[in-house]
């Protein structure tokens, strides 16, 4: 039983189609990538599934069910374009959008609480809202998605703005949502966010699904031609016959082999003349699969 | 139901903990209260304490003006006989030096009284001021009864006689009001129901910007789209206005209470049964409440739509006019509505919409209207809420969701067309 479906989901503003008969489906507990390019309909996509506005033509099933209000209480949603009440107190602001999603006053604070407190912003509780940082913000627009506990998160460039260690944290708060049973849907650009915490994935491109299903299985549709080395010493075996492209980070050297470009013979070119570290053959990462597949289309 | 009072709850504690409401609560009234008194004072103290000097050709008909003026105690008058250099004769030599005095501002005018042999008498009055029209018509008043009073003696009649032709009678308004005969200051009456058509007229105005100020915030801030993922757009746009307008009613109660307080006062029974004789009734303030509802409604279902087509406050305090401009209508009719409560015209301004408080209230300065207007006046305001909540609704329902530039009148009627 799927948390989300979406079946030939079309929607049109006008004369541009944002979404185009998009189809696609997120299971009970998986962590869902969905990732674009700027203006590719991720977010008139999520608009659609939690009712914001609704689709042309197509099916949108929430829970099983066709869509309908009632199911909003059991989602939480974060938007990319972030908004707050800003002369609000933040404990205020967070029982109001507590309780406009059915908790109790009480609970609410309860709630509110207890989750200033896990994302270290405790402090500031009881401060007006436009008195805190761009990241602080952040953070409470992440409590107000989640306090309600909601079975689906969903969650736009949900790390956009973030310092390394506010993202860390709420990174973890996610996976740590996930091994408690919760679906989540994340839209981003950032590529190496996904392949590190994403399931499944679904990559839209001017409206139209053009990759979607489990990360791992995606990554074995493609040969395993890329490798990634960690040397000291010389840096002539770059140069070697058996790759096609190479990308050199002092020390650090990512190298796609050449069309049956062999790497055992690369490795023992590498090892002749250098010391080597680490060296890895893998499937193309992630970003050089939406790269190759959206190719120099990108309109952002 | 509940989300609908969560976001009107919100929204009134947020106005009524704000700054704006403290201020506005004060100063509204204070400064409506101090215009008012002010009038009044001017009213009745216009063209009083007056240095005059009175010229006239013929030094008897002179002293009589003199004396009509100085009885007219009301004017706390000085006035002045002028010794001309040839007595029964007004020459320049006379007018400069009258002029100079008037410069040196050693009085405050002069009247110029020229009684020719054979001929009509010309008066003027010279004063420092242009616009005392209040002493100009004082001095005619006086001139008159002072020729009138030579005219009939000189047609025999005696002086006592001329004294008693001559007295003249004040005339005191009184107001029937359910019937009943109530004392009553016209000025006042008039003061006072000015006052409640302007305060209405503020507070609807303030409040339905308020309404469209509080709707470009929400989008500017970008807070939509959350409130979106859990309430319906009519259900935050109700909220709204519940919410700003309780916040308006809650401070109409204040004043209700302040004033109902002042009045219950020695000093507030003092200036209302005194010179002030300001008789506000229960139905009226019951009808402020109801028109102050309604005019808000109206004005914000306006503004709330309007606001969701533009991306700046400074954008909507271009279409500020466009509440303003019943205001102007209204009062342009000032006069009329006064004088002339129930002419066709102020009937129709009455049961215009837009401009229905604050004509009735103008109105009620004069006579209280029939209560068939009353009622026929809300109920077109009903109407006229429902139509604009009509558009406004479908307006907003897209427009808060559209971010960047501001809407052109083709994109709104394509917005109208999607909802």
């Amino acid at each position: 039983m799927p948390v989300v479906e979406l079946a030939a989901v079309t929607k049109a503003y006008q004369d541009k189609v944002a979404v185009h008969a998009l189809s696609f489906r997120i299971e009970p507990g998986q962590m869902f990538g969905l990732l674009g390019p700027n203006g590719s309909g991720k977010t008139s996509s999520i608009r659609m599934m939690i009712g914001i506005t609704a689709p042309d033509s197509g099916a949108i099933t929430l829970f099983d069910k066709p869509f309908e209000r009632s199911s909003l209480r059991r989602v939480g949603y974060l938007p990319e374009e972030r908004g707050l009440y800003k002369k609000m107190k933040v404990l205020d602001q967070l029982v109001f959008m507590g309780t406009l999603r059915g908790l109790s006053t009480e609970e609410a604070q309860k709630r509110a609480v207890a989750w200033a407190k896990k994302l270290d912003i405790a402090h500031s509780i009881l401060k007006k809202t436009e008195e805190l940082s761009k990241g602080m913000q952040q953070k409470i627009q992440f409590i107000s998605a989640l306090m309600h506990d909601p079975e689906l998160i969903i969650m736009d460039e949900p790390f956009s703005g973030l310092d390394p260690v506010n993202a860390t944290l709420l990174q973890d708060t996610l996976l740590e949502l996930k091994a408690l049973g919760r679906t989540i849907l994340f839209s981003t650009h950032r590529m190496d966010q996904v392949e590190k915490l994403c399931d499944s994935i679904a990559l839209i491109h001017q409206g139209n699904l053009v990759l979607s299903g489990r990360v791992r299985e995606i990554k074995s549709r493609y040969k395993r031609d890329r490798v990634h080395i960690e040397f000291s010493g010389d840096e002539s075996f770059l140069r070697s016959e058996e790759i096609a492209e190479a990308k050199n980070y002092s020390g650090h050297a990512e190298i796609r082999l050449k069309e049956g470009g062999d790497a055992q013979k690369l490795l023992a070119e590498a090892a002749s003349r250098a010391t080597i570290y680490r060296f890895e053959l893998m499937e193309p990462s992630l970003e050089e699969i939406f790269i190759q597949t959206v190719g120099g289309n990108i309109d952002a | 139901m509940r989300n609908i009072l969560l976001i009107a709850k919100r929204e009134y504690l947020e106005q009524v903990r704000g700054r704006t409401f403290l201020i506005t609560t004060i100063l509204l009234p204070t400064v409506f209260l101090g215009v008012f008194y002010l009038s009044f004072l001017s009213g009745k103290n216009s063209g009083v304490g007056k240095h005059i000097a009175v010229a006239c050709s013929d030094p008897a008909l002179g002293a009589e003006i003199r004396t009509e003026i100085l009885a007219d105690t009301e004017a706390k008058a000085k006035v002045d006989l002028f010794d001309a250099e040839m007595p029964g004769m007004l020459m320049d030599s006379d007018r400069a030096k009258l002029v100079s005095e008037v410069n040196d501002k050693t009085i405050d005018g002069f009247l110029w009284v020229d009684v020719p042999a054979n001929g009509p008498v010309v008066a003027t009055y010279d004063a420092q001021t242009a616009g005392d029209f209040v002493t100009a018509e004082r001095l005619q008043s006086a001139l008159n009864q002072a020729l009138l009073r030579r005219r009939l003696m000189q047609s025999g009649v005696a002086a006592s006689a001329a004294d008693a032709l001559l007295k003249t009678v004040k005339v005191n308004t009184r107001q029937v009001k359910n019937g009943q005969e109530v004392t009553s200051n016209a000025v006042s009456s008039f003061y006072s129901a000015y006052i409640m058509a302007l305060l209405l007229t503020m507070t609807t105005m303030i409040y339905g910007l308020n309404v469209g100020r509080s709707v470009i915030q929400e989008k500017t801030s970008r807070i939509f789209e959350v409130m979106l993922a859990t309430v319906r757009p009519h259900e935050m746009l109700t909220g709204k206005l519940i919410g700003i307008g309780a916040v308006g009613l809650s401070q109409i109660l204040i004043w209700v209470g302040a004033g109902g307080a002042f009045a219950a006062s020695a000093l507030g029974a003092q200036y209302l049964n005194g010179n002030l004789q300001i008789h506000i009734s229960a139905f009226q303030i019951f009808l402020f409440a109801v028109y102050f509802l309604l005019g808000y409604t109206l004005n914000s279902a306006l503004f709330a739509g309007l606001g969701a087509t533009l991306e700046t406050e400074q954008e909507l305090q271009q279409y500020s006019p466009l509440a303003a401009l019943p205001v102007w209508i209204s009062f342009s009719m000032i006069l009329l509505i006064s004088s002339n409560p129930n002419s066709f015209w102020v009937v129709l301004a009455s049961l215009f919409p837009p401009c229905t408080p604050i004509v009735m209230f103008l109105r009620m300065g004069s006579q209280m209207p029939p209560l068939w207007q009353i009622g026929a006046s809300i109920g077109l305001m009903l109407l006229a809420i429902w139509a604009v909540l009509w558009f406004s609704t479908r307006l907003y329902r897209i427009g808060i969701l559209m971010y960047g530039k501001r809407a052109t009148l083709p994109e709104m009627m394509r917005w109208l067309r999607y909802s």
